[in-house]
C-alpha cells in the first residue's frame, strides 16, 4: 500500500497546521518508508545510510547549519545533493524563513516543501503516530463489531444469521457498536488489530424489516464507539447436530487476521438460544482469560488432582 | 428417565465400562465421551454407585469421579442402543488417546 505525500498532508494539515510552501504539483510522490528523518548528516555531505525514503524534517539545527555554511554556492550544492536522493518531501518546522536555495533546489528536483509552526520534536513525535496509522496494513472484513465491557468483539457469520439483531440486543444491554456488517481492520504500530467503521456508513445499521437506522439517535451517544482493538472473533454458525462444537472451552482456537492470531469462538445458533447473551458471556470469559484466569483449564486441573487422589486410595 | 432407572435391565441395553487411562474422566475425555454419545439418537445414561446422570451432559459426567480403575454402567435406550454402547466401549478402551 503506497502512501503519497498528498494523503499524509490531507490527514496532517489540520492537526499540524501544515502549509505547502512549494511543489503543489508533486504531492503524488510516494513515502516509501512511513517515518521521519532529520537530514543533518546528509547536509554535511555524508550520505551513507541516509534514510532517503523518509520524509525529511528540517528544524532549527539544520537551518542554522545551512546559514553558517558561508557562501550561497556551497549551500546550493549541499541542498542539491540532498534533493537528488529522491526524498519524498521536506517539512520545515517552527515556521522558519525558508532559504531561497532550498526552495530553488526543491523545485528543480520536484520535491514538495511543507511547513508547520510546531517545534521539530513535537512534530516528529505526533506525526510518526499519524503516519504509521496511515501506512498500517488494513482490510475490510465482513462482520459486525461491538465493544462489550472493554472487549472488542468481531461477530461474523453468513448473511441472515442475525449479526445485526445480536448487535441490537447487545446495544440495548448497554454495550456499544463500532460497525455493522462491514468492519475495517488495521494493524496498529503495537501489532494489535483495530476495527472501525467505514466513514460513509459509520453510526448506521441495517435491520431486516426496518431498514437503515441511525444508532446514536435511537440509543444515545454511549451506544457508539469509533474504534476498538479486536480481542475476540465470534463465529456464528447454523446449529448442526453432528458438528464438532467445543464442549469444554479448552481448545483455544485462533484466526489469523492481518498477520495477528486472534482468539476465535464458534457459537452454534439454535432455535430459542439467546445468542446475544452467549456472545456477551464469551466476551467476559475471554476477558477473564486475558487476566490469566482460564476457568476450563483450572477446573480440569482440579478434577485431575481429585481423580488422582481417588485412584491412589 | 427417573422412572426407567427402577428397572434398569428392561430399559434398553447396558454395559459396564472400566476407566483405563491414568488421569481418569477429566475434561478432555469427558468431552470426547459426550461427543460420541451425542452422535446417537438413543438416550445414554451413566450410573456409578447409585447415582445416574445423562451421558450427553458434560457437567454430570465430571461429577461422577471416574478415576482410573473405577467402573461405570452405561445405559442406552433407543433404536441405535447397541451401536452407541459399542462406540462408547471402544472409546473408553482406547484410553481417550491418553496413557
Amino acid at each position: 500500500m503506497a502512501l503519497t505525500v498528498a494523503e499524509f498532508l490531507e490527514e496532517a494539515r489540520d492537526p499540524f497546521e501544515l502549509e505547502v510552501v512549494c511543489g503543489e504539483d508533486h504531492l503524488g510522490r510516494i513515502v516509501k518508508e512511513p517515518a521521519f528523518n532529520r537530514p543533518g548528516l546528509a547536509l554535511t555531505g555524508f550520505f551513507q545510510y541516509f534514510a532517503n525514503l523518509r520524509i525529511q524534517v528540517m528544524g532549527l539545527a539544520e537551518l542554522t547549519y545551512l546559514k553558517h555554511l558561508g557562501d550561497d554556492a556551497t549551500r546550493t550544492e549541499r541542498l542539491a545533493a540532498l534533493m537528488r536522493q529522491r526524498v519524498p518531501c521536506v517539512v520545515l518546522t517552527r515556521n522558519r524563513h525558508v532559504p531561497p536555495e532550498l526552495l530553488a533546489q526543491a523545485e528543480a528536483h520536484r520535491v514538495p516543501v511543507l511547513k508547520t509552526p510546531l517545534i521539530t520534536n513535537r512534530f516528529i513525535n505526533r506525526a510518526t503516530l499519524l503516519i504509521e496509522d496511515l501506512a498500517a496494513p488494513r482490510q475490510k472484513y465482513q462482520g459486525t463489531m461491538l465493544e462489550i465491557k472493554g472487549m472488542g468483539v468481531l461477530v461474523e457469520g453468513q448473511p441472515g444469521i442475525g449479526k445485526s439483531e445480536i448487535a441490537l440486543a447487545l446495544i440495548e444491554r448497554g454495550h456499544s457498536l463500532i460497525s455493522d456488517d462491514l468492519t475495517v481492520l488495521r494493524r496498529d504500530h503495537f501489532g494489535a488489530v483495530v476495527g472501525y467503521a467505514d466513514e460513509l456508513t459509520r453510526y448506521h445499521m441495517e435491520i431486516r424489516g426496518l431498514g437503515i437506522i441511525h444508532v446514536p439517535s435511537l440509543f444515545g451517544v454511549a451506544s457508539m464507539r469509533r474504534e476498538k482493538r479486536v480481542d475476540l472473533v465470534v463465529r456464528l454458525e447454523p446449529f448442526d447436530q453432528h458438528a464438532d462444537y467445543d464442549r469444554t472451552g479448552m481448545c483455544s482456537e485462533t484466526i489469523e487476521i492481518l498477520g495477528a492470531d486472534i482468539p476465535l469462538v464458534t457459537i452454534p445458533v439454535g432455535a430459542g438460544r439467546d445468542i446475544a447473551h452467549v456472545v456477551e458471556v464469551a466476551a467476559l470469559n475471554q476477558k477473564l482469560k486475558q487476566l490469566g484466569h482460564d476457568a476450563a483449564k483450572e477446573l480440569d486441573e482440579r478434577l485431575m488432582r481429585a481423580l488422582e487422589r481417588k485412584r491412589r486410595k | 428417565m427417573k422412572a426407567k432407572s427402577h428397572d434398569k435391565e428392561a430399559a434398553g441395553a447396558c454395559r459396564d465400562l472400566t476407566i483405563l487411562n491414568k488421569h481418569g474422566m477429566h475434561a478432555r475425555p469427558a468431552a470426547m465421551f459426550i461427543k460420541t454419545a451425542s452422535a446417537f439418537d438413543s438416550d445414554i445414561m451413566i450410573e456409578k454407585e447409585g447415582t445416574k446422570v445423562s451421558g450427553k451432559s458434560i457437567m454430570g459426567l465430571l461429577t461422577m469421579e471416574l478415576y482410573q480403575g473405577s467402573t461405570m454402567r452405561v445405559y442406552a435406550d433407543g433404536p441405535d442402543a447397541e451401536a452407541a454402547l459399542q462406540a462408547l466401549e471402544d472409546l473408553v478402551k482406547s484410553k481417550f488417546d491418553e496413557e
